[in-house]
């Protein structure tokens, strides 16, 4: 019997400590549903403590990272408030363990989304669209984990950033995106990574959600996934994602 | 009385030249040349283009290579570098490509610009290129290397033409003033699985940049950019292999799409 409640302590421990913690794994074998209730018991005590659920995130939405970690499907983590930092706002690396950032693109619901959806159904749901920004920070040691490990720590979710909301009616499937640091560009590359369109991130998100037995909401945020590799984050840097016709989103790095 | 380096530069271009006539590759031939002399590998070029002129061939344009930043590091440079664009090595969008006819070919996708005017004043600035420049294509790039395995350093791709191939041109042109040639998204697949992504900013920050190095370089060796050039700018993403028989299709955000066709 795999003590979900107690790994879930570990996880958000770790995450509020902002130490890092033994891979899960390491000590007790457990499955992929497991991981995924261990997620929803970790984030349930983040819950308690007075956050609001305010999204999901998607992560390994693309191929080649797919590929690299030989799986055949996206993992996700769910979003809360406390979550959010605000576009321009400076975080400090104290409050993470090992932060690292990923230029993404960001989808907000003006109703409720469920499954099964069209891409055309998906897209009809979304009240806005923006260049945003992940902040991953893997609870475990050295940045390393099993697929199991990575889902019970909310797909390594922590922060993220979120620019100005635009109107969903541009053509998502190839936008370019540069992320710089100081303006230096450290990833460059085009939402086409995000599973070829950014909208199928977004069915892909009310199909898992579903399978969970939640339901993607009104007002929700959804993180459709990094674009590009991730940069790990340092004191004393300005990061900026602009993404084509989306504008910018940024966030300061402190000590 | 040649000197030792005039022979080796001379060597060095007859077998290049024969590598690209009979479709075999050859060592590299960096260690002929004294070391980090890109002069000496503009020279070999030089003297292929001379050569290559003289039997007949037409120059269409110029390519500009190791635009990427992280392409430079790996080689060692701060700077691109250029060849020559034949008319030969035009194919029209998605036309059938002898799978022989480039060697180890790669595919790149590019903006290409076609020039209006000359560009052979001294100190060109960013604003005569953009008034020179009559539109922008997508385009491919298929680049190849005469050198083994593309054991190439700078002194071999220069030398090499700089790993030039074919190019495959989209055909709708797009004025300067509409698209933002920095952010412009790229992707490009190979059979509909995507195989490079990118914008462009990944060339040297701006294509209109890498270009604006070109038309100055020209001036410098004396061969200046004129009207009715085209220049292919660099890669907007990572250069992806290619099999017999495959098929690239390259999109950039603004400027449509262009695809290369290969035989079996």
């Amino acid at each position: 019997m795999v003590e979900i409640a107690k790994l879930a302590r570990t996880l958000d421990n770790a995450a509020h400590r902002a130490r890092a913690t033994r891979q899960l794994s390491e000590n007790t074998k457990y499955t992929l549903d497991d991981a995924y209730d261990i997620q929803a018991a970790s984030i349930q005590r983040r819950l308690d403590r007075g956050e609001k659920r305010n999204g999901m995130k998607m992560g390994f939405t693309s191929r080649a990272k797919m590929v690299q970690m030989d799986l055949n499907d996206m993992i996700w983590g769910r979003l809360t408030d406390q979550m959010m930092v605000e576009d321009g706002d400076t975080i400090s690396i104290k409050n993470y363990v090992h932060p690292r950032v990923e230029p993404e693109i960001a989808f907000l619901l003006k109703r409720p989304l469920g499954y099964p959806c069209t891409a055309a159904e998906a897209l009809s749901a979304v009240d806005g669209v923006a260049a945003a920004m992940e902040i991953i920070d893997s609870r475990y040691k050295n940045f390393k984990f099993s697929l199991e490990d990575v889902v019970a720590d909310n797909a390594s979710s922590s922060s993220f950033v979120v620019g100005p909301w635009c109107p969903p009616d541009s053509n998502l499937d190839n936008l370019g995106m540069v992320m710089e640091f100081n303006g230096r560009p450290v990833q460059i590359g085009s939402s086409a990574a995000i599973l070829g369109h950014p909208v199928r991130s977004l069915v892909a998100a009310a199909r898992l959600t579903a399978e969970s037995g939640e339901r993607l909401e009104a007002g929700w945020i959804v993180m459709a996934g990094g674009a590009t590799a991730a940069e790990a984050l340092r004191p004393g840097v300005n990061v900026r994602n602009t993404v084509e016709g989306l504008g910018s989103v940024a966030f300061n790095v402190t000590a | 009385m040649a000197t030792k380096k005039e022979k080796a530069i001379t060597d060095a271009a007859r077998k290049i030249r024969n590598a690209w006539k009979n479709g075999k590759t050859i060592k590299p031939i960096r260690d002929s040349l004294p070391k980090g002399d890109l002069e000496a590998a503009y020279a070999v070029q030089q003297t292929n283009t001379d050569i290559w002129i003289k039997e007949g061939r037409r120059v269409i344009g110029r390519k500009i290579g190791l635009t990427a930043k992280a392409v430079q590091t790996q080689l060692g440079v701060d700077q691109p570098d250029y060849g020559i664009i034949y008319a030969d090595m035009a194919v029209v969008d998605g036309d059938e490509i002898n799978f022989s006819a480039v060697s180890q070919p790669k595919a790149e996708a590019e903006v290409a610009l076609v020039l209006a005017d000359d560009l052979d004043g001294e100190q060109i600035t960013l604003l005569d290129l953009i008034d020179a420049t009559a539109y922008a294509l997508p385009a491919i790039e298929v680049v190849g290397s005469r050198i083994a395995k593309w054991d190439i350093n700078i002194l071999d791709t220069i030398a090499d033409n700089a790993s030039s191939g074919m190019i495959v041109l989209g055909t709708r042109p797009v004025l300067l003033d509409d698209i933002d040639l920095r952010i412009c998204g790229m992707v490009m697949e190979n059979k509909g699985e995507q195989v490079s992504v990118g914008a462009g900013v990944a060339c040297l920050g701006n294509p209109l940049n890498a270009a604006v190095w070109l038309a100055r370089k020209m001036v410098d060796v004396g061969m200046p950019l004129s009207a009715g050039d085209i220049i292919m700018t660099g890669a907007l993403g990572p250069m992806a292999p290619i099999g017999p028989g495959e098929v690239i299709e390259a999109r950039i955000s603004g400027l449509g799409s262009v695809r290369a066709a290969f035989s079996d």
